[in-house]
């Protein structure tokens, strides 16, 4: 119920988070019609191949005879969860090194620092590259995910524990460690709501990245191709010279999707911020935060 | 202010068998000790205190910015994060259940006593509410592990408190923000007394208050001081406030007690020349003659003068000053002052004021 209310309040009073899930609902909704697709996704040659869009194909097929728009379905489905798999893997050590690091200090705070900027410095696009010559057959999209998590944490666990830094001077912190509260309990209790709306912002920005990533490795093809995703596609489209045959559907609609989940997305962030910190909330609200 | 003093023990009550004082501090040292690029540095910002607190008793502490009062709770209550380390001397307490000596416990045993026998309303208690959880999440955060009633139980408990002390216990549900300064302070001493700690630490909770809001607080604490019984240890550089709350007073100069006794007393009949000045540069109502000055500043704890710590500044400093740290010396019933020159003349000190 409450929840409902706060979801209505949301859409009444904050346009960014109205546009920013309608584009993110239209993104799902899409992703969700690949459970009903007519076509297997990785079988070729299942439509007539290079027919514009039309009312029996709406967005056209492909070279390799595939419906555009049951092709994106699961393209977009793969590369969604892609980044959030990712997002959220990232997510747990960037918090855990974060907000340690910030709070414990001292040779803790030296070593975990250390590790987080060797990942910062690292180049992460030739790693990848090496790991997809290395695992070959064995690249598969789980492993992927699992990679790109591993190498895509650095920059927010120093952002997160700039702010335990802070947070540990305050007062509230030292009456939680004279009442006793353990490491752990001040941590998660009075530490991770303050970093939650950055935390919030940056996973929807590192699933930008990470599908970022993905996408621009499928388009090189350092990826398992044959798993549909929107870089994947964008991959055969060129392997066909469809932008030079004039089979410009073929990307035009998985470029314009992945923009449409971007800027969804990135909306969201923004304005998930302002119900998440009550102070900002206030502000919204015309009082003084 | 001074007409406000609280009435002096009628001689019954301060001939009657003293029980053990509830807390003893003997010969503390506290430094701050920093060893880095080769700098090493030690600030002596508690320096051979001893004192003791009676139940049942509102202790003053006073002295300026610097004086080493914060590093003194902070060692008192067991609070003490590196660079500062206790060197020497003890700080035991004589709760209810048994004796404690802060330095001897493990630290399973000090988070025991605290908030449940030990309390400490901190400075700047206006920030140690966290400002994205709401006030409800401080009690169960901070107070729920030292009582026996969870849940409901407990809700009940910290709502009966808040009632008490004539809180709507609405403000459970408020964040932090949404109260104002005099509110947050409040809460903030609810939080401390929960418990109903006998040793209540207060660490400056009237400083940046307006006198409206600051009255309240100090009646506050003054109730729960009666209806718990407990003892408290109020510091606060404010001596009006001293003079209207405390039973006993000490005076801090750079790391030292210089004086301590009935607040009364230390009021009319300041012992140590410090404590004079401090005391005549308050305003009173009628005098218009423009208050003097006293020379020069408080020294550096790192480097402190050698002898008496106030002898640069003092319009009385002899030759032994120069040379020997006075020792605490009780000269009236009850008064203590660390001065050369009041123990052999106290009368001779009073003529600055």
């Amino acid at each position: 119920m409450n929840t409902l209310r706060i979801l209505r309040d949301l859409l009444r009073y904050n346009g960014e988070f109205a546009i920013g899930l309608v584009l993110v609902l239209i993104v799902a909704a899409i992703a969700l019609c690949s459970f009903f697709s007519p076509y297997p996704p990785m079988d070729v040659y299942v439509v007539p191949p290079d027919i514009p869009p039309s009312w029996e194909h709406p967005l056209g097929t492909t070279s390799r005879g595939q419906d555009v728009f049951w092709q994106l379905t699961f393209a977009i489905r793969n590369t969604l969860l892609f980044g959030i798999v990712v997002a959220f893997l990232s997510r747990i050590i960037s918090l855990a090194v974060g907000l340690i690091s910030g709070y414990k200090g001292g040779w803790v705070d030296r070593i975990l620092m250390s590790i987080n900027d060797t990942f910062v410095v690292v180049p992460l696009f030739p790693i990848l590259v090496l790991f997809y010559f290395i695992m070959r057959d064995e690249m598969t999209w789980a492993m992927l995910a699992i990679i790109t998590a591993l190498l895509g944490w650095a920059y927010d666990a120093r952002l997160i524990r700039s702010i335990a830094m802070s947070l540990r001077t305050r007062e509230f912190t030292r009456q939680a460690v004279f009442s006793g509260m353990s490491t752990g309990k001040i941590v998660l209790q009075e530490h991770l709501p303050f970093v939650l709306p950055i935390v919030f912002s940056t996973t929807m920005n590192n699933i930008n990245w990470s599908i970022g990533i993905e996408v621009t490795l499928s388009v090189l093809g350092f990826t398992d191709i044959n798993t549909p995703t929107i870089g994947g596609m964008i991959y055969w489209a060129n392997q066909h010279t469809a932008l030079v045959s004039g089979i410009w559907w073929w990307v035009t609609f998985p470029v314009l999707l992945v923009i449409m989940l971007f800027i969804g997305l990135f909306l969201l962030a923004i304005s998930m911020n302002e119900y998440i910190d009550p102070r900002s909330r206030l502000s919204r609200l015309g009082g003084q935060a | 202010m001074i007409a406000e003093l609280r009435a002096i023990p009628s001689p019954d009550e301060l001939n009657a068998p003293q029980t053990s004082p509830l807390l003893t501090v003997d010969r503390l040292k506290a430094y701050y000790k920093v060893k880095l690029f080769g700098v090493d540095r030690e600030v002596r910002a508690v320096d051979d205190i001893s004192l003791a607190i009676n139940r049942n008793e509102i202790y003053g502490l006073a002295g300026e910015s610097s004086s080493g009062k914060s590093s003194l709770i902070k060692t008192i209550a067991g609070a003490i994060r590196p660079p500062l380390r206790v060197v020497e001397g003890s700080v035991r307490f004589a709760f209810k259940d048994g004796e404690r000596d802060i330095y001897r416990l493990s630290p399973q045993e000090l988070s025991a006593i605290r908030w449940s026998r030990l309390s400490y309303i901190m400075q700047g208690s206006m920030s140690v509410l966290n400002p994205v959880r709401r006030i409800r999440h401080a009690f169960e955060d901070f107070a729920l592990p030292h009582v026996s009633a969870k849940g409901a139980d407990f809700t009940r408990l910290v709502e009966r408190h808040l009632k008490r002390l004539h809180l709507d216990p609405a403000v459970l549900q408020a964040y932090p923000h949404e109260l104002s300064g005099g509110m947050r302070q409040r809460v903030t001493i609810a939080l401390a007394t929960v418990c109903n700690p006998e040793f209540i630490i207060a660490d400056e909770p009237t400083t940046a208050l307006d006198v409206i809001v600051q009255k309240g607080v100090l009646s506050m604490i003054r109730e729960i001081q009666q209806e718990f019984g407990s003892s408290v240890l109020f510091v606060t550089h404010d001596m009006a406030v001293h003079a209207n709350l405390t039973d006993r007073l000490g005076i801090m100069y750079a790391g030292r007690l210089v004086e301590e006794g009935r607040t009364r007393d230390v009021f009319k009949k300041p012992l140590h020349p410090y404590t004079a000045h401090l005391i005549s540069s308050l305003p009173r109502i009628g005098d218009e003659a423009p208050k003097k000055a006293l020379e020069g500043s408080p020294p550096s704890l790192a480097d402190p003068p050698p002898g008496c710590r106030f002898h640069p500044r003092c319009p009385f400093a002899i030759e032994i000053c120069r040379r020997e740290a006075p020792p605490m010396v009780e000269i009236l019933p009850g008064h203590r002052t660390a001065c050369h020159v009041a123990q052999a003349d106290p009368a001779r000190v009073r003529t600055v004021a």
